[in-house]
């Protein structure tokens, strides 16, 4: 264990993120970089990117919290010290994200009344799910719904954004980019470091496969309310503007109708606990559907 | 970038100082040649078996209260009253958390093969109940009471110690605590600012603190006392230290 967590040492995060793929960034972007005309000139265009960014506002929030509060609860010095990097890579990621809701227009005396305003409830009630096991220093079931569940749902939808704003807003892309570096670093911990204490403690298993079950299922509720909201995508025909016809998992997005981009997100996100979970001696647990 | 963060408005200086942003352009001054805290190329100097032995006590003294740090910082992010104290409170998690992995690998530069057994067996006592008293104020959410306990006290008992310790340590164990102070400097700021804008609309609070002093006082004057029996240093440079640490509390009008 001492081996692979060296591999998560400060000295090796300083090297690969401030120092490697965040050099020269400014709030996760090159200087100089901004939000595109079309997006700042349409109103409807640009409330849809609001809502949008306040949900990645509040997901990293809850990330920030539990990173924070489950350093206390590790039991080992090497990982309070990844969960160290950790909590800083989610500050920042807070920081940028909340820096576009700035840069979309959002005054920021208005910051918290924006949020609680387009806060989607079944992220608040997944991030609830979470927060409860690390207030309890459950660090099993913290790590697995922090690092596991948490960002492995943000992992995906951060390469789902990618892809749809890859022609029209390098910005967001450059932000997107170095947190999705991120998230593939975090997953990576919660792997390694929770494979060996599963074994450890077989008995935790029905309990951490409950909280999946619980939060995937919050998840959906969120994907379903999301991909309901069809307006940018009606106001981009209104305008005669053709949709990205980027590829996510294989898949056209730009053909494809909001149904069916909910179910290729979901189907990712699902396959990918299966496959992760499996990795770590879990069950992966269906959830019921939203 | 800004130009200078002195010209802008209170609200938009504090979120600007209290930014990764601000965080990651002021390390990246001082730690981008680094590797372990030092330079990659710091020759090791012989040091002889006693010295090394004092060295080693030290340094894991330092561990206790970087650890402390680490877990008292990483707790006050739940409790902090608003984000850019989040935000600040996350960049000094890193920075407690590297501190205390340049320590640990100062440790087994010098030949320490366990360092959780040569820390429990070295670990000053007065240190270890300042630890538990520290936490006991973070978990129970006592803002001011923990970041007093934190960004003022044992940040400055650290920055006096490790300024100290610098001017006269080898080449390696110079170079690391010089990266350490720098961070030390900046947290003991966030304190001092964040807890004198507090304590000058509150007599309450001042009161409050200043009976909470004594407690805290007792603890890092003892601790002083044990380190500068490892730095080797005589009864008016332990004075000399116990007045440094004084005169940060002494700052915030905390004093008698």
């Amino acid at each position: 264990m001492a081996d692979f967590l060296s591999a998560y040492s400060i000295q090796n995060w300083l090297e690969s993120c401030p120092q490697g793929y965040l050099e020269d960034t400014s709030y996760g972007h090159a200087v100089g970089e901004g939000e595109p005309g079309l997006l700042m000139d349409n109103e409807v265009l640009r409330n849809d990117a609001i809502r949008t960014t306040v949900q990645l506002v509040l997901g990293e929030r809850c990330a920030l919290a539990a990173s924070s509060g489950l350093i206390n609860a590790a039991p080992d010095e090497a990982s309070k010290r990844f969960l160290a990097t950790q909590t800083l890579d989610e500050a920042r990621h807070v920081e940028v994200f909340t820096q576009r809701l700035y840069d979309l227009g959002v005054a920021k005396d208005d910051l918290e009344s924006v949020l609680s305003t387009h806060a989607n409830p079944h992220l608040v009630a997944f991030a609830d799910v979470l927060l409860e096991k690390v207030d309890k220093k459950d660090f099993v079931a913290g790590v697995v719904g922090q690092n596991i569940v948490l960002e492995g749902m943000a992992f995906s939808v951060f390469e789902m954004m990618h892809a749809v704003n890859s022609e029209m807003n390098p910005k967001f892309c450059h932000v997107l980019s170095g947190t999705i570096a991120d998230e593939r670093r975090h997953v990576g911990f919660g792997e390694n470091r929770i494979g060996s204490l599963i074994k450890e403690y077989p008995e935790r298993k029905a309990e951490v496969e409950q909280m999946q079950k619980e939060m995937s299922y919050h998840m959906l509720a969120t994907f379903a309310a999301a991909f309901q909201d069809v307006e940018a995508i009606n106001e981009l025909e209104k305008i005669g503007e053709e949709r990205s016809h980027a590829k996510f998992q294989g898949a056209d997005l730009g053909v494809m109708d909001p149904d069916e981009m909910e179910h290729l997100l979901a189907d990712t996100v699902l396959g990918e606990f299966k496959t992760r979970l499996g990795r770590i001696g879990l069950e992966y647990q269906t959830p019921v559907a939203p | 970038m800004i130009d200078d963060v002195h010209e802008l408005r209170t609200d938009e200086f504090l979120a600007e100082v209290h930014s990764f942003e601000f965080w990651f352009q002021s390390i990246e001054g001082y730690l981008s040649d680094s590797t372990w805290g030092h330079d990659a190329d710091a020759e090791e100097e012989a040091i002889d078996d006693e010295d090394r032995d004092r060295l080693i006590s030290v340094l894991c003294n330092y561990c206790v209260g970087e650890a402390a740090a680490l877990e008292a910082a990483s707790g006050m992010i739940q409790i902090a009253p608003d984000r850019h104290s989040q935000i600040f409170l996350a960049t000094q998690v890193a920075d407690e958390g590297r501190h205390l992995e340049v320590f640990l690998h100062r440790l087994a530069e010098l030949g320490v093969t366990d360092a959780d057994a040569e820390i429990a067996k070295r670990a000053s006592p007065s240190l270890l109940v300042f630890k538990d008293r520290l936490l006991e104020l973070v978990s129970g959410k006592d803002w001011e009471s923990a970041l007093f306990a934190q960004n003022v006290v044992l940040e400055s008992l650290e920055f006096v110690v490790f300024r100290r310790h610098a001017a006269e340590a080898d080449t390696i164990t110079s170079q690391v605590l010089e990266g350490v102070i720098k961070d030390e400097r900046r947290h003991m700021g966030f304190g001092e600012n964040e807890l004198g804008r507090r304590l000058s609309r509150s007599p309450k609070l001042q009161q409050r603190l200043r009976d909470f002093r004594p407690e805290l006082d007792a603890l890092v004057l003892a601790t002083l006392k044990e380190t500068a029996h490892h730095l080797e240093l005589d009864a008016e440079e332990e004075r000399v230290l116990g007045k440094g640490y004084l005169e940060s509390v002494e700052r915030l009008g905390l004093l008698g």
